[in-house]
């Protein structure tokens, strides 16, 4: 009873059939499936429109479990919360939440699992808000969202929303294209007020970032062509990367100064904030832009990238230093592990934008393509290979 | 009878052995009664009991046994007697012969004393005579010894009186031995009469070894002399306790001070040899390099050939046997400087024949050098020279090499006028083509020379060079690799430990050049390398200096697993940077306009023309340099433009019209039921080397990215209209560049989708709007081609 029987009858006669009997969806998708190899990710079909948004619901240390928001211009947008069953063999809408306008940016609280923010446009106006899940006792199909927080001090589209990913913390970041906001928030009170600001200018245009989980002082900010650092105690630049032009940024969870972005040229490139000159690596990347990149929480070298190539790439980059490869020779050192793609996940039928690790099973990820199809896939299988 | 028998026994018991003695005893004591135990035997062992054997025998035998027992014993013993008488017999003969012995000894003894007494008398008369005759020749014999000493001493004074005229004429014959020797000889007397007697004996004497010494010195001096003759000269004089060794550090300084000037004029030639090398042909080089290494100076004052210090170091070396440590060093530092001049010399660009030729000039020196001088160790010596000169030589070679490598490729980069562009790359590639496979072998044939040479000094370097040219090839070839990445601006990336970064940008780079090494990498890996691999196998097999466990130096298959994947990623580069350059446009293009509020569409936007022409650039440089595939479709002429459009007007009317109806409602399950077969298959194929391959490539890249710019955006009906219609126009000038009409049409179609995606209100312009907005831009385009074409 947790689906609502009212799909809209476009893409979705096929989503509903993938829901209910996922060996169905192995038949209808056979002539995919056979040209492309057998897919061994758990597929949920449950969105209906197309989508760009997924986060782990880190807080959530009972399940793994992700939200995702979807993006339809012109039907009502919704949120899903997410499950995989305990013995991970499928994927549960545990929850599903209308949301008023379609979702650009969706962040799960790191400390609360009931709370979430989004970033949404309607039209011309856009909006940030942070929402909290009612209690999913009630016999709604689909309950409305507490909404608690509205990030109005926005004078441009805004971007995206920044928890401080490491745990509690009162602040929350929001980018817009010309700025970024430093919020204290109450979520108890339903309170939120900018600490600070700063403008990037006109020229530069910030397009998304990520915040240092070594540091809860230190952000990065994607300008057009370079990645902007800033520390939020002064709201000054610190230092910058130039000749970047990234999509995604993600800092390495485990060793401090090093972040990982995703290029559209460039493919993924490693970086050490403390040598910003030049990347420590180059990854390939994907055949056409990747889109996002992230690091694995619990081993750090595993590096997942999704692309509009409808692709998700699982990488093995060993940071630098984790072998003092900096003293070897950089050419033809044969003890040194080689960097290398562990395997495509090719199962996707539109480009993939949203992509999370589980915190709680770090072995676990969940991709989104623009189609909507979440696919749930293990990576266990490399994890013990190292 | 019983005493009787007993002390024959103990007779015969002293006389034999003991063993014998009861035996015997037994034997002979026949009263002994018989024991009988095992064997017969025992009645002659020592234990004989003659009881026991005697009733052993009763029991055993009957009567007529023991008679004939008996007989037997009794004709025993019988023989024993008889055997005993015998031996007495013997015994007593033999001593009665010892007593007459005796008797006649003594008889002859008797007269032997009287002899003796005789001869001592005779030998005391024959001393005493002897003594006499001793002591009456003793004075006359004093006399003569003490006449014959005088007579000695008046010689010698003779002969020192006459020395000085004995040495003039020694002088006069320059028998200088001989004067040494007689003023030697005579030395001790005037040391010790020379004050007094001899005075001037002496001083003339002195006077002239004076001159004798004068004479040698100047024989030592001199050069014409025979070295015998200066060898023993030094002899004498170091015979005359001159101080010969300040004659050698002379001499030596002499020789130095002329090995000096022969380096100076080296030098002086060398220098101007170099400077005359940065001037003149390279063809000079082989005249030039005469002149410098032999010894002959271009100015001919000197005149001296290496011969001739040999000649001069061979007389040193039997004239002062003790001076060759230096003529070692000093000889070893002509050498050492050289080889020096040559090593200078390799580190510019020098044929193998340039080389070998000044080191052949050289080696025959050495072995002229060697022969005088064998402990100099020249050969050893040269051969580390040649070592290092030759080592030199191959890498310096491969450096110039990819010196010039990179130059082709970047001399002929694209110019700013159009004309020359069109050859350029082609230029750069044919150029760098040549170099790379014409200057491999051209640098194998300068090596075979060193290999085929006959020098013997090369010959045992035959397994080194071998080594050293699969070496050079293995280094040259990944260091090309490390250049083509360089002049990518990827460089960091291959050396990220280098603090500073001269790569150069990637903006910087010029996309022609990419395409160019792409192709160079492929034309490497499946040309070059296999050819440079014939010709190593030809001649520079073997070598295995490194030892086998190491394999050969040079690995082919390395090297083209290197170029394959570097061809790849540079067409890949090549391709990324140009999508890169059309999505900057494309970006500006979508982030630009507000597009909830666009205004109705009049007309196709110009970004249409920038991307046109971005793929038109795109083109001219790939014709230039890939190859066309092997599937071709039919290309339409420019002359058949006007019609080829009014036909696809056509069939685009008909698809309109279905579309109009259908697409609305329809649209969103068509297109993703098409992305389902078709997409992946459709857009990320592998490039391949061909002209239509990367350019389609490219396009199909850029309407993706057109596709996930549109995604970005919201429009208005106006902002979709005008999507639609740029997107309608794109359809005929995009399939002009790609044969692949399906994918450019599904790709075109995906853009339009995600724009009616992206649309708060889809509703598509009329058809005849569509077509009139587009045979006007068609018509534009035409017109500013022709008047730019005009003008």
């Amino acid at each position: 009873g947790r689906i609502p029987s009212s799909f809209p009858l476009t893409q979705t006669v096929k989503r509903s059939v993938v829901l209910h009997n996922q060996r169905l969806t192995a038949v209808f998708l056979c002539r995919r499936v056979t040209m492309r190899g057998a897919s061994t990710g758990i597929v949920y079909g449950g969105l209906k429109y197309q989508a760009r948004s997924i986060a782990d619901v880190k807080a959530d240390t009972d399940h793994t479990s992700f939200l995702a928001g979807t993006l339809s211009l012109k039907e009502e947008n919704e949120v899903h919360l997410i499950r995989l069953s305990p013995p991970g063999s499928e994927l549960v809408c545990e929850g599903l939440f209308y949301h008023p306008n379609e979702i650009w940016d969706l962040k799960s609280c790191p400390f609360n699992p009931r709370i979430f923010s989004t970033v949404y446009t309607s039209g011309e106006t856009y909006g940030a808000s942070v929402w909290q899940i009612p209690e999913l006792n009630s016999q709604s199909n689909a309950p409305q969202l507490e909404h608690l927080i509205s990030l109005n001090e926005h004078s441009f589209k805004i971007k995206c929303v920044l928890w401080w990913p490491s745990g509690k913390h009162d602040k929350l970041i929001s980018i817009d294209e010309g700025n970024l906001f430093l919020w204290s928030i109450d979520t108890s009170n339903k309170m939120a007020k900018v600490i600070s600001q700063e403008s990037v200018g006109m020229l530069h245009n910030l397009s998304g970032g990520a915040w240092d989980p070594h540091d809860r002082n230190a952000v990065a900010g994607i300008c057009d062509s370079s990645l902007e650092f800033w520390d939020l105690r002064t709201m000054k630049k610190t230092s910058s990367i130039e000749q970047a032009h990234a999509r995604d940024v993600d800092y390495n969870p485990k060793k401090q100064h090093l972040l990982v972005t995703a290029e559209d040229v460039s493919g993924i490139r490693l970086w050490d904030l403390r040598r910003p000159k030049c990347p420590v690596k180059e990854l390939p990347g994907h055949a056409h832009w990747t889109w996002a990149v992230r690091h694995n929480p619990e081993y750090d070298e595993l590096i997942l990238s999704a692309g509009t190539d409808s692709t998700v790439n699982l990488w093995l980059a060993h940071p630098p230093g984790a072998n003092d490869s900096m003293s070897e020779s950089p050419v033809d050192s044969p003890k040194r592990p080689k960097d290398s793609l562990l395997n495509s996940y090719t199962d996707y039928e539109d480009s993939v934008y949203g992509l999370a690790w589980s915190t709680r099973e770090p072995s676990v990820f969940a991709s989104l393509s623009y189609d909507g199809r979440v696919v749930v896939e293990s990576v266990k299988s490399y994890i013990r290979r190292k | 009878m019983d005493e009787k028998a007993k002390r024959t026994r103990e007779l015969l018991a002293s006389f034999y052995s003991t063993d014998h003695s009861a035996g015997g005893g037994a034997g002979v004591g026949s009263a002994a009664s018989p024991r009988k135990m095992a064997s017969p035997d025992s009645i002659n062992s020592p234990s004989f009991d003659p009881d026991v054997y005697m009733s052993l025998l009763v029991q055993k035998l009957n009567l007529e046994g023991l008679l004939q027992k008996h007989v037997e014993m009794a004709a025993e013993i019988k023989n024993l007697d008889t055997d005993l008488q015998m031996l007495v017999y013997e015994n007593y003969n033999k001593f009665i012969n010892a007593t007459d012995t005796i008797k006649r000894m003594k008889n002859n003894i008797v007269g032997m004393e009287a002899n003796m007494e005789q001869l001592l008398a005779k030998i005391t008369s024959v001393q005493s005579k002897s003594d006499l005759v001793n002591t009456s020749l003793f004075e006359k014999r004093e006399h003569i010894e003490k006449l014959h000493r005088t007579r000695n001493l008046l010689r010698k004074v003779q002969f020192i009186y006459d020395l000085p005229t004995r040495l003039a004429k020694c002088i006069k014959a320059e028998a200088y031995a001989d004067a040494v020797r007689f003023f030697i000889g005579s030395k001790p007397i005037f040391e010790a009469y020379g004050d007094s007697s001899f005075q001037d004996c002496k001083r003339a004497s002195e006077e002239a070894i004076d001159l004798v010494i004068k004479n040698l010195e100047a024989k030592i001096y001199s050069d014409s002399e025979p070295i015998e003759a200066r060898a023993e000269a030094v002899v004498l004089l170091k015979q005359l306790n001159f101080p010969v060794d300040s004659l050698k550090t002379k001499l030596l300084e002499k020789l130095e001070d002329y090995l000096m000037t022969l380096q100076d004029e080296h030098k002086e030639t060398g220098a101007s040899a170099l400077d005359t090398l940065e001037t003149s042909e390279p063809s000079d080089i082989g005249k030039l390099s005469d002149t410098i290494l032999s010894l002959k100076t271009p100015t001919g004052t000197h005149m001296v050939s290496v011969g001739e210090i040999s000649k001069i170091i061979r007389a040193y070396l039997i004239i002062f046997p003790d001076s060759e440590r230096r003529l070692i060093e000093l000889i070893q530092e002509l050498f050492t400087k050289r080889y020096g001049i040559i090593e200078r010399r390799v580190k510019e660009r020098m044929t193998s024949a340039d080389i070998l030729k000044m080191i052949r000039v050289i080696w025959e020196d050495v072995t002229l050098m060697d022969e005088v001088l064998a402990e100099a160790a020249l050969p050893a010596f040269s051969l580390e020279a040649a070592r290092s000169i030759i080592r030199q030589f191959i890498s310096t070679s491969f450096s110039h090499l990819l010196l010039e490598v990179s130059e082709a490729l970047t001399k002929s980069q694209p110019m700013p006028k159009k004309g020359s562009e069109e050859s350029s790359l082609q230029n750069a590639l044919e150029g760098s083509k040549k170099v790379v496979i014409q200057g491999s072998l051209d640098l194998l044939l300068e090596f075979r020379q060193l290999l085929d040479d006959n020098l013997e000094l090369l010959a045992k370097l035959r397994d080194l060079i071998v080594d050293w040219v699969q070496e050079g090839f293995q280094g040259f070839f990944q260091k090309l690799d490390e250049r083509f990445l360089a002049l990518c601006g990827k460089g960091y990336i291959a050396n990220p430990d280098s603090s500073v970064i001269d790569a150069i940008q990637v903006d910087k780079v010029q996309t022609g050049l990419v395409l160019v090494l792409a192709q160079l990498s492929v034309f490497i890996e499946q040309i070059a390398i296999p050819r440079i691999m014939e010709e190593i196998a030809a001649s520079f097999s073997g070598g295995g200096a490194r030892g086998y466990e190491h394999g050969p130096a040079f690995v082919p298959g390395e090297i083209c697993r290197i170029f394959r994947s570097a061809g790849e990623r540079f067409l890949l580069l090549y391709i990324n940077m140009k999508t890169q350059k059309i999505s900057i446009l494309l970006k500006k293009r979508f982030t630009t306009p507000n597009w909830i509020k666009h205004k109705e569409p009049r007309e196709v936007h110009m970004f249409v023309d920038l991307l046109l022409q971005e793929l038109e650039a795109v083109g001219i440089e790939v014709r230039q340099i890939l190859p066309q595939g092997l599937v071709r479709r039919h290309r339409h002429s420019d002359s058949t433009g006007s019609t080829n459009s009014s036909r696809s007007n056509a069939t685009r009317e008909d698809k309109l019209t279905r579309t109009n109806t259908q697409r609305v409602r329809s649209q969103f399950l068509e297109s993703h039921l098409a992305k389902l077969f078709e997409q992946k298959m459709e857009i990320f194929t592998k490039v391949q080397y061909t002209q239509e391959s990367v350019i389609s490539t490219i396009i199909k890249f850029c309407l993706k990215s057109l596709q996930e710019f549109v995604r970005l955006q919201t429009f208005n009906r106006s902002g979709f209209q005008q999507i639609q219609l740029d997107i309608e126009f794109l359809k005929n000038p995009l399939k002009e560049f790609v044969d692949d009409d399906a994918a450019i049409d599904f790709l075109l179609k995906e853009v339009i989708g995600a724009a009616h995606e992206r649309c708060l209100d889809p509703i598509p312009l009329e058809a005849p709007i569509l077509d009139k907005l587009i045979s006007t831009k068609i018509s534009k385009s035409r017109e500013e081609s022709q008047s730019s074409s005009l003008a």
